[in-house]
């Protein structure tokens, strides 16, 4: 046995000592190509892993290495916004020439093209994408609980049907969310109001976790969320996708089908007809159920699109509705109610299983139209145009008595319109880049009847922005750096009672960027990008008055508040090695005039009972935090991830800390893949969360911040063929151990246990 | 490029239309459907017999704006006699729309429900139960009962009205009922009115 091992050692040896007997004169050529086109790829990287040596390609995607030794190479192609090629190769005298295709990630900026050939996110900041597997893993759930996946990213949530997402402690209006390419524009300055998107109609969500401001206009501060659909096909090609995702609690059922197609008459001409439903009941902690927090929901989208060498064009419609209960109790009259609920720990109300909603609740609907064109002035100039229209209804009921239960306490309607016109360039030298025009008006209005003194007023705002970006790319070093200029008016008026409050502002205000990158060598990356942001007071920061039922509080806005400013610099280091995946993100934010809604510590007497009186005030905020992601694989079959973020968020100006900051938390799991064949795979998943308490508490608290957790979450999924089609099958099991816990981050734990044990049911088939 | 022009006028139409129409609506009043802002106890007393004598004594609670910050409620004193039994009514109105509230809640008292807690009953000084029509537990309608040895002359009693509460809750039938929070729903009405007791 010893003596074979030994005789085998020795013939490797002399194998080597062969080969590298051989002269080391070889040439590798290749290219780089648009898998979707075939359009060549410049700039893209070229490592060859074991000679260290890497280059670019040319104008025409190709590239050439000198000099090689023949032998075993590992070459690995990457360009920003596509699938990183990673491949093995045997360099003998015969195989000089060989052709790469780059599948593109839609990150795109200008997701203008649909042909392929769009542009990458141009930016230097730290993103995280979710797609493939991981979203698949995700499917059922909203956006916001989707991204938790994403390091840095938590939620800020209403119970478990309400969930914002929160990127580095911002979330609302200090965040941007883009809908294919539109900036979402919803009622996001309410914390129970959540993003009016379903994640089914994506195949990709990447968030962006710069200041983005120069690129999205305003409110861009702590990050961006892009909602991208896939890419229309071009070809005569045919699509469909069908999910069908089921929760035992909540006895959640949800469904979305997708079905995409290609013209055989007419060359690039595609389509896209999306939709997707869910149903669910009220919820179960691990020892009642919560009462009236079922939801229904529908969504849907369709798209047309004509693309051709010069121009493309893209007709999109989606909507968007729901209905949403909130938890019976969360409801109180007074302060003494809801001190009372906390004390409980737990909501009064017993309920039982039910799909049915009934008052409190949300009914939400918002609809996007858009149509984008490019044009392609020459090779090298590209021009796009992009418009969106935006109807948003949002209707909140209350419990009120006789007729007026059937009438919302709340009903705006919000109209926006979009209007982009910018020109990019990518010229023959190092330097790539865009300009452009960026139009916002918007028209909200209180629909009258509700019975209730509206608790934002009536406005019309108008936003016309002009930015400026260039961006300088040469081998593994790329700069950008970015200048824009925005101004608004804000013109709001509502009657109080019998009096007339109108109130006419404008702000204006420039951003800029630096950002660049760096590839120390093929395995490691680092990224920094440095920009300011800016925020104008949001209409319900400027004149919220009245009483807002599920904090007893009576909320007061203030006219004269100033313009949020921030700088925030963000360093991403990433390594890409053979077994191992890191990725260390640290950031700081500095916020000048940081808008928050502080206790006056004051109560307001009326005949209904006492309340608390809230007032908007501006402080110095500064936010730092680190973010961590990593993966190991032990062996082919047994790999493991982890990953968690770190946040502190301070007032300079009082040396405080702001309420609903999220905790200290990690994630880690073990997974084990087997199965013989690779298209078969099974994959078993065991991952563990670990939330550590707030102890970073503000000053005043309705209940102090409930103690750190951990839940256990067990994971099974199968890869099948089903009539010669992918057919995958997974199973999932949340909060395994039925743990009772609430988190800080969620405005309910005042009143209840979170969610406890859930089996999922996920089914995905594609033909 | 005789298409791109045409594409580029739809655009130009589509996009004018969109602006133009975007403008918010002019605002409207709104009408206060809810606020209760009068909250009126009227006493009665009854006799040996149960039968009503005497005239109505009327203690008003008041928030004329409803619930607007800085504004305190005027509420009276309750001014009653020692050893002496009355019937209590409460009214309540929404002056704001010139509106009667009482008659809303009596539609739908299957979910209201009222409380009164206090010195009074802490004290012994009160005892009450409910006398609403049909016998149900609502507290429109009480019989008040005043101790003739109180010890003080001065006290309060706490009224609160539950709104969407769970009236079969094991207690809640007791108008007294201290935990009436725990048989859910919220409240409508908190008011403590002073007592003196003559």
């Amino acid at each position: 046995m010893i003596q074979k091992a030994i005789l085998l050692c020795l013939a490797m040896v002399v194998s080597l000592s062969t080969l590298n007997a051989q002269p080391c004169d070889l040439v590798l050529r290749g290219r780089v190509l648009h898998l979707e086109n075939n359009e060549p790829i410049e700039a893209a990287y070229v490592w060859l892993v074991e000679s260290a040596s890497g280059v670019a390609t040319d104008v025409n995607g190709n590239f050439v290495f000198k000099n090689l030794c023949p032998g075993q190479q590992t070459i690995q192609i990457t360009f920003i916004g596509h699938k990183e090629i990673k491949q093995s190769i045997v360099l003998s005298a015969g195989n000089s020439n060989l052709t790469f295709k780059m599948e593109e990630e839609a990150v795109a900026l200008g997701s203008v093209d649909v042909h392929g050939h769009r542009e990458a996110v141009q930016t230097t900041t730290a993103v995280s994408t979710l797609y493939g597997e991981a979203l698949l893993q995700s499917r059922g759930e909203s956006l916001g609980e989707s991204l938790k996946r994403v390091a840095g990213v938590t939620t800020f949530s209403t119970g478990n049907t309400i969930s914002k997402p929160v990127i580095h402690g911002l979330h609302s209006n200090r965040i941007l969310i883009l809908n294919n390419g539109i900036r979402l524009e919803g009622q996001q300055w309410g914390a129970e109001h959540a993003p009016e998107i379903d994640p089914f109609l994506a195949d990709e969500l990447t968030v962006v976790k710069g200041a983005e401001t120069v690129r999205y206009g305003p409110e861009a501060m702590g990050g961006v969320i892009l909602v991208n659909p896939p890419a229309l096909p071009t070809t005569d090609t045919s699509k469909t996708e069908i999910n069908l995702v089921g929760h035992s609690n909540g006895r959640a059922g949800n469904m979305a089908i997708s079905h995409s197609g290609g013209s055989g008459t007419i060359k690039g001409l595609g389509y896209r007809i999306q939709g997707a439903a869910r149903r669910a009941g009220n919820v179960r902690t691990p020892d009642y159920f919560q009462g009236n927090t079922g939801m229904a929901e529908g969504s849907g989208s369709a798209v047309l699109g004509y693309s051709s060498s010069k121009l493309g064009t893209e007709v999109y419609y989606s909507f968007f509705t729901t209905e949403l209960g909130i938890l019976r109790d969360s409801h109180t009259g007074n302060l003494s109610d809801l001190l009372e609920i906390i004390k409980n720990g737990a909501p009064f109300t017993q309920a039982d299983f039910t799909y049915s909603i009934a008052n409190p609740k949300q009914v939400v609907t918002h609809h996007l139209a858009k149509i984008k064109a490019h044009y392609h002035l020459n090779p090298s100039w590209k021009l796009n145009f992009q418009y969106g229209f935006q109807q948003n209804n949002r209707q909140e009921f209350d419990r009120r008595r006789g007729e007026l239960n059937a009438r919302p306490s709340l009903d705006l309607e919000l109209f926006t319109n979009t209007a982009e016109l910018f020109l990019e360039h990518n010229l023959k030298s190092h330097w790539t880049g865009s300009m452009g025009f960026h139009l916002i008006q918007q028209a909200n209005s209180n629909l009258p009847g509700t019975g209730v003194t509206p608790l934002i007023p009536n406005y019309d705002l108008f936003n016309a922005g002009v930015y400026l970006m260039e961006k300088y790319l040469k081998g593994p070093l790329e700069l950008e750096a970015g200048l824009r200029y925005d101004y608004r008016t804000l013109s709001a008026a509502r009657y109080i009672a019998n009096d007339l409050q109108e109130a006419n502002l404008n702000f204006q205000n420039g951003s800029a960027f630096l950002g660049g990158m760096y590839q120390l060598n093929s395995n490691l990356t680092f990224t920094s990008n440095l920009g300011t942001a800016w925020r104008p007071p949001n209409v319900n920061e400027l004149f919220s008055q009245g009483l807002h039922h599920g904090a007893a509080a009576v909320e007061i806005g203030d006219a004269d508040l100033s313009t949020e400013k921030s700088l925030k610099w963000v360093n991403s280091l990433e390594y890409e090695g053979k077994s191992v995946s890191l990725e260390l993100t640290g950031y700081t934010n500095q916020i000048q005039d940081y808008i928050f809604l502080n206790p006056t510590g004051q109560t307001f007497v009326s005949l209904r009972g006492t309340f608390n009186v809230y007032e908007y005030l501006q402080a110095d905020a500064f936010f730092y935090g680190v973010d961590l992601s990593g993966t190991y694989q032990f062996t082919d079959h047994f790999n493991a991830y982890a990953k968690g973020s770190i946040i502190r968020a301070k007032n300079t100006e009082t040396n405080s800390f702001f309420p609903f900051i999220p905790s200290d938390r990690m994630d880690w799991g073990l997974s084990y893949e087997f199965g013989k064949d690779p298209e078969r795979q099974n994959r078993l998943t065991l991952s563990q969360v670990l939330v550590a308490q707030q102890s970073r508490e503000p000053d005043f608290d309705l209940a102090p911040a409930p103690p750190g957790y951990t839940l256990l979450n067990l994971g099974f999924s199968k890869k099948l063929q089903l009539f010669q089609h992918d057919f995958s099958v997974s199973v999932q099991v949340n909060n395994l151990l039925n743990t009772e816990f609430k988190e800080y981050m969620n405005r309910f734990r005042y009143f209840t246990s979170d969610m406890g044990r859930n089996f999922q049911l996920k089914l995905n088939y594609q033909f | 490029m005789k298409n791109l022009k045409k594409v580029s006028l739809y655009l130009l139409a589509v996009l004018a239309f969109g602006f133009a129409s975007c403008k918010s609506e002019d605002p409207e009043k709104e009408n206060e459907g809810e606020v209760i802002t009068d909250v009126t106890l009227k006493f009665q007393e009854l006799n040996a017999s149960n039968a009503l004598v005497g005239s109505v004594l009327s203690f008003k609670a008041s928030d004329p704006q409803g619930i607007e910050v800085g504004k305190t409620p005027t509420i009276q004193p309750i001014s009653l006699a020692k050893g002496k039994k009355y019937q209590m009514t409460i009214e309540l109105t929404n002056a704001i729309e010139n509106e009667d509230i009482t008659k809303e809640i009596l539609e739908e008292a299957a979910e209201h429900q009222f409380f009164f807690l206090g010195q009074v009953f802490e004290s012994s000084i009160f005892s009450i139960q409910y006398a609403d029509a049909g016998g149900i537990a609502l507290g429109l309608k009480t019989i008040v009962t005043v101790s003739s040895s109180t010890g003080t002359n001065n006290s309060n009693m706490r009224v609160v009205l539950r709104h969407d509460l769970n009236k079969s809750f094991a207690g809640a039938s007791n108008p007294n009922f201290a935990n009436f929070a725990q048989a859910g729903g919220e409240t409508d009405l908190d008011i403590t009115f002073p007592v003196i007791l003559n």
